[in-house]
C-alpha cells in the first residue's frame, strides 16, 4: 500500500520517549525520522512523499500548537498526531479544531498510535491526490488560449453557442470549434465535467478565473 | 468585648480627667490669688489647663472643665470680684475661648485616634493575609512537586511501554528481528533506571530541604494554623473550637510540617461535615501530655464518620473517598509524623463523626 514508502516524522525532547517511537513505528513497517525540536524539524529537508508528524505538546522553545501553527503558514499539509504527558481537555480541542488526527496521553496502546498514525496518513494521501488533480487541472488550464478560456468561461455559465457567438461578436461556427479545443485540451467528456472542472478551479486558492 | 471594656476605659480616663482638671484649678485659683496674679495671666494659666484635659478627655469632660475655668477666672479674678456677671471683655472672650478650644481639641484628638487604630487595623490585617499567602504557597508549591515528579517519571514510563509494545511486535511473525529486539530490551532497562533515579533525587531532595526540625510550642503552631482556616471554617457554617493544654512540653520538630499534617487533618474535619445539615458542625481541636514526655494531638469533627472499609486503607497513598481528592493528604501526614518520632491514627466518634490523633515526642 502506500504505508510502504510512507515517512513518519517525530518530535520529541525526549531521548528516551523518541528512541522508543522510533522503535516501535519501524517495528509496523514505517519508514522514521525523528527530531529533537521544531526548529530541526523545519529546518530538515523533508522528500514530497506520503507522511504524518508525531508531535509532542510539550518542547523547549517552540511547542507543539505553536509548531502546527507555524506549518499552517507555511502551508505545510502534513497531519499531525499529538502525544502529551498530562492531557488537558482546552488544550487537546485547540489541537483538534486546527487539525489535529489525534491527541495521545503518553503511555499510550501502541495499537492507538499505529492507528492514528494510519489515519494521519491516509488523510495525507487523500491531501496528496488532490492536489495533484488541481496541478494538473491548473496545467491543462494554463494551455488554453484567451479566446478558448472566454469561450469556456461563457459556456459553463450556462450560455448558448449561439449566444455565446453574440457575446464576443464572433461567428457560430468559430464558437464550436473553440469549445471543441476547450472540451478536448481540458479533457472533459461532457459539459457536466466541464462544469464541475471550473468550479474546482474557481476555488483553487492559487489561480481564478 | 474588646471594645466594650476600651468603651468603659475611656470613660473612666474622661471621669479622671475632669476630676484632676477641676483639682487643678481649684489649686492654680488658690495659688494666683494669694499672689495676686492679674486676670489676663490666669485666664492663659486656665486655657492650659482646658488644653492638656482637652488632648485626652471627651468632649463632655474638657466642656465641663471649661465651664468650670471659665466660673473661676470670673468669680475670683475679674471686677467685680466674688460675683457673677458679664462686666468685662474678658467675661465674653474667656468662656468663648474655653469653649471653643475644648471642642476642636478634642475633636482633632478623636480624628487622631481614629486614624491610628485604622493604621493598626490595617497593619494586623496584612500580616495576617502575608502568613495566610506564606501558607498558600507552601502548600502550592507540594502541589507543583507532584506535577512535575508525574512529569518526570511518566516520560522514562511511557518510554519503556513504547519499547516493550516494540518489543512484543519485533517478535511475533515468522522471522523475528532479534537485534532490534535486543536493542528495545537495553532501552527498557536504561529507562527503568533513569525513573529509579529521579525518585532518589527527589527523595534525597526532600530530606535535605524541607525538615527544620527544633523546639517548638505546639499550642502556638496550631493556633497560628486554625487562623488560616477559621474564614473557610466559618463560610461553611462550622464552629471551631480549641483546646489547648497549657501545661504540655514543648516538641522537637519541623513547625511548616506539622502545620501542613494539621491543616490537612481540619481541611478533612471541615469537608466531612459539608453534608451535615442535622446537627451542628463543629471542629475540636485539642491538645494533652500524653505519657510522661509526649503530647497528643486530636481533631475531632461531627461529620459523616468513616466506615470501618476505609479505616483500614484510610492512611494508604492514593486511596480517597473525595470526588476530586488525590489520596496524598493523609499518607504524607502520616509519614510526616513517622518522621518525627510519633504515630497517627483515626478513630470513629462514638456519637457521630470522626477523630484524628497524632503523638509528638520531645526528642526524635
Amino acid at each position: 500500500m502506500q504505508d510502504e514508502q510512507a515517512m513518519v516524522f517525530v518530535v520529541d525532547d525526549d531521548e528516551s520517549v523518541r528512541e522508543s517511537l522510533e522503535s516501535l513505528i519501524r517495528s509496523a513497517g514505517l519508514r522514521v525520522a525523528a527530531f529533537s525540536s521544531a526548529r530541526e524539524f523545519l529546518a530538515s529537508p523533508r522528500d514530497d512523499v506520503t507522511s504524518c508528524l508525531v508531535l509532542d505538546l510539550r518542547l523547549p522553545g517552540q511547542n507543539g500548537l505553536d509548531l502546527q501553527k507555524r506549518m499552517t503558514e507555511l502551508s505545510i499539509q502534513i497531519p499531525i498526531v499529538f502525544i502529551t504527558g498530562h492531557g488537558d481537555i482546552p488544550t487537546s480541542v485547540r489541537a483538534i479544531k486546527a487539525g489535529a488526527v489525534e491527541f495521545l496521553t503518553k503511555p499510550f496502546r501502541d495499537q492507538d498510535l499505529l492507528d492514528a498514525i494510519h489515519q494521519a496518513i491516509e488523510r495525507h494521501e487523500t491531501v496528496r491526490q488532490h492536489q495533484a488533480e488541481m496541478a494538473e487541472m491548473l496545467h491543462k488550464y494554463e494551455l488554453l488560449t484567451p479566446r478558448e478560456r472566454e469561450v469556456m468561461e461563457l459556456v459553463v455559465s450556462g450560455l448558448l453557442n449561439k449566444q455565446v457567438a453574440a457575446e464576443l461578436s464572433v461567428s457560430n461556427v468559430t464558437v464550436k470549434v473553440h469549445r471543441r479545443q476547450v472540451m478536448q485540451k481540458m479533457g472533459a467528456g461532457s459539459l457536466a465535467e466541464l462544469v464541475k472542472m471550473s468550479e474546482k478551479l474557481r476555488t483553487s486558492p492559487t489561480r481564478s478565473l | 468585648m474588646l471594645k466594650k471594656s476600651s468603651q468603659s476605659y475611656r470613660f473612666w480616663q474622661s471621669t479622671a480627667l475632669l476630676l484632676s482638671g477641676g483639682a487643678a484649678l481649684g489649686l492654680l485659683s488658690f495659688i494666683c490669688f494669694r499672689l495676686h496674679v492679674n486676670s489676663t495671666t490666669v485666664g492663659l494659666l486656665f486655657l492650659i489647663v482646658v488644653v492638656l484635659v482637652s488632648l485626652r478627655a471627651s468632649l463632655l469632660s474638657a466642656a465641663l472643665v471649661a465651664i468650670i475655668a471659665y466660673f473661676c477666672l470670673d468669680y475670683f479674678f475679674t471686677a467685680p470680684l466674688f460675683t457673677l456677671g458679664m462686666n468685662q471683655a474678658l467675661d465674653y472672650v474667656a468662656p468663648i475661648a474655653y469653649l471653643l478650644i475644648a471642642v476642636v481639641i478634642t475633636r482633632l484628638m478623636q480624628r487622631v485616634r481614629k486614624f491610628q487604630e485604622d493604621q493598626k487595623r490595617a497593619e494586623e490585617t496584612l500580616r495576617k493575609s502575608q502568613a495566610e499567602l506564606a501558607h498558600v504557597r507552601r502548600v502550592m508549591t507540594m502541589g507543583e512537586l507532584a506535577a512535575s515528579i508525574a512529569h518526570e517519571i511518566n516520560q522514562p514510563l511511557s518510554a519503556i511501554v513504547n519499547n516493550g509494545s516494540a518489543c512484543l511486535r519485533w517478535l511475533a511473525g515468522d522471522a523475528p528481528n532479534l537485534l532490534e529486539v535486543q536493542e528495545a530490551a537495553r532501552r527498557i532497562v536504561r529507562d527503568g533506571n533513569r525513573a529509579a533515579e529521579v525518585i532518589t533525587r527527589i527523595r534525597g531532595f526532600l530530606r535535605k530541604t524541607d525538615t527544620e526540625k527544633s523546639r517548638l510550642d505546639i499550642n502556638q503552631t496550631i493556633r497560628e494554623i486554625v487562623t488560616v482556616i477559621e474564614r473557610e471554617a466559618v463560610e461553611s457554617g462550622i464552629e471551631v473550637r480549641m483546646d489547648l493544654a497549657p501545661d504540655i512540653p514543648q516538641v522537637l520538630g519541623d513547625r511548616v510540617q506539622l502545620q501542613q499534617v494539621v491543616l490537612n487533618l481540619l481541611m478533612n474535619g471541615v469537608e466531612a461535615m459539608a453534608p451535615i445539615t442535622e446537627r451542628p458542625r463543629e471542629l475540636l481541636i485539642s491538645t494533652r501530655k500524653h505519657e510522661t514526655d509526649r503530647v497528643l494531638v486530636t481533631v475531632r469533627d461531627s461529620g459523616m464518620g468513616i466506615d470501618l472499609e476505609s479505616l483500614e486503607k484510610l492512611f494508604d497513598a492514593f486511596y480517597t473517598t473525595k470526588p476530586n481528592g488525590m489520596g496524598m493528604g493523609l499518607a504524607i501526614s502520616r509519614s510526616i509524623v513517622e518522621d518525627h518520632g510519633g504515630e497517627l491514627w483515626a478513630v470513629t466518634n462514638a456519637g457521630s463523626g470522626a477523630t484524628f490523633q497524632f503523638t509528638l515526642s520531645q526528642q526524635r
